[in-house]
């Protein structure tokens, strides 16, 4: 029986936006997150999948429905649910290291010990010799390895990715998507990935959850049952583009819905 | 190669310089222009000279330099607290956000004769005068940098654990810094120029008073002679604070595209 | 309409705050005027024809010397971006003169050209010059490759490109730089009138605080902000107009 890490409980979310009508993002939202998952939440621009994330990393302010991490309610941003951006959102005054050892500054440890810390995701990020780097020296690529080392580092209990690979070309995405497969199989963390890329969503989850167009609500959920651990060869089997298919006229469906377009 | 480079670059550019000077001394020599206007360059030279010599440059130089120097840094610490002031704290941009739309274009050195019926002649109302003159565009360059912060960095520093008061020191204040060091390079220029319009217009000597004194009395020399020093005194900060700049920025995507 | 009252209200805090500590006598009258002696002065300046004397001459003077300087700046910013010798030539002096505060010429220029309206014109064309010269410089150095060859390809000549081309795509740069000389050149133009001018809004100041006159400084210096700020914001409008084009 495994634990449920994440619960999202009816929550609502209404945006209001500085000149205009209130909008409503999402409608009455339950979710199960279990222990070790990876979970990854599709749909159409404007679903609200990323204020989803936002709402759980505690961003915004929850006023409807309840939303708990391990049984503790979420309100305040923490480095107990680590977070990556689409745009890296690195510290560009800060080297690479300084980065990576920011979220360490506030544990108990000494100077002797984070620097140790660091320097092992920066391995595991494989960016080994580009410690003493400056943010606005590194390629796209390079600036996730560093955002995902950061927010490793503090060991968060859950990890969410808002988009992370959206901004770098498709030859990086690639790279970085097995490389967080890999990482993932080391750490095991449960993690809440939002993506408008189908293929992406297929090859990295346990579980694709579909979110309807706006006000979003869950759609349907998908349950990927491909062998672990995985790399990019999984896209070659015959169930993979099944799930593909899938996923996509669902996500489809609602895109249209969202356009306005009659189906 | 690159040294070469440079060489040329010196050379050429003094090229323009040396030309003047020539045709200066040459003009003036040959009586084409008359040396009550313009003073053969050697002899502005002596005077100059002179008056370092005899400690006089030194004195004047100095009552500018303290008085740009007093007024600016005030200016600074008033503004960019205000700028920073004015993006995190609602009332503060209310009630000045009116103030700086309106002052930031306004000329106002138009209020210099209120500010010497309040402060008198010294120097008070001229480093009022200054302060008045270059806090907008501090203010409103700080607020503009302030605001402006990617409120995913922000998040991210939130998700990593900073408290507010870390937030705005580590956060905050960093990338806002170069919007405020390009409004501190705004600033100072505007600040020089009145400090000098305020030493012609009342009294206590200063560079800017030598040069109307020295109009006044018909001594071009003295009036050119300290032309040329607040020329030397303007360059000299302005790119002392192009240093600064470049050297806290070290990280910045401007700076070092500049290195390669 | 209740927004820009509500935008606007700290300045009608102020003026109230102002009038109440001038009437009670909390600051001296002497030290400052009330706002309502200071708005009757300049209804009687502006009444006997008095004010316009001044702003006429004022105008008059800015609009010369900004115009001389736009002319003359453009055009040197434009042949600068177009000859790298010249760039050579002329940057490093250029890189001396911008930090040298214009208003440091005015006892010079006194000297040359006397107290009169060619002595001011010269104050202020000096002074406009390198704000424009090195915003016409920027935008023009900074045009695109890709768009001078698209009009190269497209049968352009040399100068129909200068033109067509180069101009308009260094207008914002431009006009940003003529922006930050509009704002200099009010700053010269006041100080070279206050120190030597027998006319003018800087003379007329001066002269009305020497005479004891606070209510009327005060109202002169009202006039010369509200001109200021007016011109900006007009120039602003015609700056958006010019650059309708551009997404807001």
């Amino acid at each position: 029986m495994t634990k449920t890490k994440i619960k999202f409980e009816n929550v609502e979310f209404t945006y209001i936006p500085p000149n205009g009508k209130p909008v409503r993002a999402l409608e009455r939202l339950s979710l199960d997150v279990s222990e070790n998952e990876f979970v990854s939440i599709v749909g159409p621009s404007g679903c609200g999948k990323s204020t989803l994330l936002y709402l759980l990393g505690g961003f915004l302010p929850l006023e409807q429905g309840e939303i708990t991490v391990d049984g503790r309610k979420v309100s305040k941003p923490g480095p107990d649910r680590g977070i990556v951006f689409q745009h890296f959102a690195l510290f560009p005054w800060k080297t690479v290291r300084q980065n990576v050892l920011y979220g360490l500054e506030r544990k108990t440890m000494d100077s002797a010990q984070r620097n140790e810390l660091a320097q092992k995701y920066i391995d595991l990020v494989k960016l080994t010799g580009f410690e003493d780097a400056w943010p606005a020296q590194l390629s796209g690529g390079m600036k996730q390895r560093v955002a995902i080392a950061r927010t490793l580092v503090t060991d968060p209990d859950v990890l969410l990715m808002d988009e992370p690979f959206g901004a770098l070309d498709a030859q990086t995405r690639g790279i970085l998507q097995e490389e967080l497969l890999a990482i993932w199989g080391l750490t095991r963390k449960t993690v809440l990935f939002v993506t408008h890329d189908v293929h992406e969503a297929v090859l990295l989850s346990d579980r694709v959850i579909v979110m309807s167009a706006r006000p979003g609500r869950i759609k349907t959920t998908v349950n990927i049952d491909l062998p672990r651990p995985r790399n990019s060869e999984v896209t070659r089997s015959q169930n993979f583009a099944g799930y593909c298919d899938e996923i996509w006229s669902l996500v489809r469906e609602e895109a249209l819905v969202a356009s306005g377009v009659k189906a | 190669m690159v040294a070469q480079r440079k060489i040329m670059n010196i050379l050429m550019g003094a090229i323009l310089p040396l030309v003047v000077i020539a045709l200066w001394e040459f003009a003036t020599r040959e009586r084409l222009v008359s040396p009550f206007l313009l003073p053969p360059f050697s002899r502005v030279m002596v005077r100059l000279w002179d008056d370092i010599v005899s400690g006089e440059l030194f004195s004047l130089a100095g009552q500018t330099f303290l008085r740009l120097a007093i007024s600016y840094s005030i200016a600074v610490v008033i503004g960019v607290t205000l700028g920073i002031m004015m993006a995190r704290v609602r009332f503060v941009r209310w009630l000045l956000d009116p103030v700086i739309s309106i002052g930031l274009p306004t000329p106002k050195i138009a209020f210099l004769p209120i500010f010497i019926l309040w402060f008198g002649v010294f120097d008070t109302p001229k480093i009022v005068m200054a302060i008045v003159a270059c806090i907008f565009p501090l203010i409103a360059g700080t607020w503009s940098g302030t605001q402006g912060v990617d409120k995913y960095m922000v998040w991210s520093a939130q998700n990593l654990g900073a408290t507010r008061r870390e937030l705005l020191l580590h956060v905050v204040f960093p990338a806002a810094l170069p919007q405020i060091l390009t409004a501190m390079q705004v600033a100072l220029p505007i600040a020089f120029i009145v400090v000098i319009v305020t030493e012609m217009l009342s009294g206590g000597n200063g560079l800017g008073g030598a040069m109307i004194e020295g109009a006044r009395l018909a001594d071009t020399a003295r009036v050119f002679e300290n032309l040329i020093v607040i020329g030397l005194m303007g360059f000299v900060f302005l790119r002392g604070l192009q240093i600064v700049r470049r050297r806290i920025l070290g990280w910045h995507p401007e700076v070092l595209q500049e290195k390669n | 309409m209740t927004k820009v009252a509500i935008r606007y209200a700290p300045i009608g805090l102020i003026v109230i705050l102002w009038e109440l500590s001038s009437r009670t006598g909390l600051v001296s009258q002497d030290v400052l005027p009330a706002f309502s002696d200071v708005m009757v002065r300049l209804w009687q300046l502006s009444a006997d024809g008095e004010m316009l004397v001044h702003v006429s001459a004022s105008l008059f003077r800015i609009t010369c010397g900004l115009a001389l300087g736009i002319v003359v700046g453009s055009t040197l910013g434009f042949l600068l971006a177009a000859s790298i010798t010249a760039q050579r030539l002329v940057q490093p002096t250029l890189t001396f003169l911008y930090p040298l505060p214009k208003s440091a010429l005015i006892p010079v220029i006194i000297i040359w050209l006397g107290f009169g309206n060619s002595a001011q014109i010269m104050v202020i064309f000096l002074g406009s010059l390198l704000p424009i010269v090195l915003g016409a410089y920027n935008g023009a150095k900074g045009v695109e490759n890709t768009l001078i060859w698209s009009a190269r390809s497209l049968g352009a000549n040399a100068i129909e490109t200068e033109w067509h081309v180069i101009i308009r795509a260094a207008l914002p740069d431009l006009l940003a730089g003529i922006r930050v000389a509009l704002a200099l050149s009010f700053v010269l133009l006041i100080s070279s009138e206050m120190v030597g001018a027998q006319r003018g809004m800087g003379f007329l100041v001066a002269f009305l605080g020497d005479g004891g006159d606070y209510a009327g400084m005060f109202a002169g210096a009202f006039v010369i902000s509200a001109i200021g700020f007016a011109a900006d914001r007009a120039y602003l409008a015609l700056y958006h107009h010019l650059l309708r084009y551009r997404e807001a």
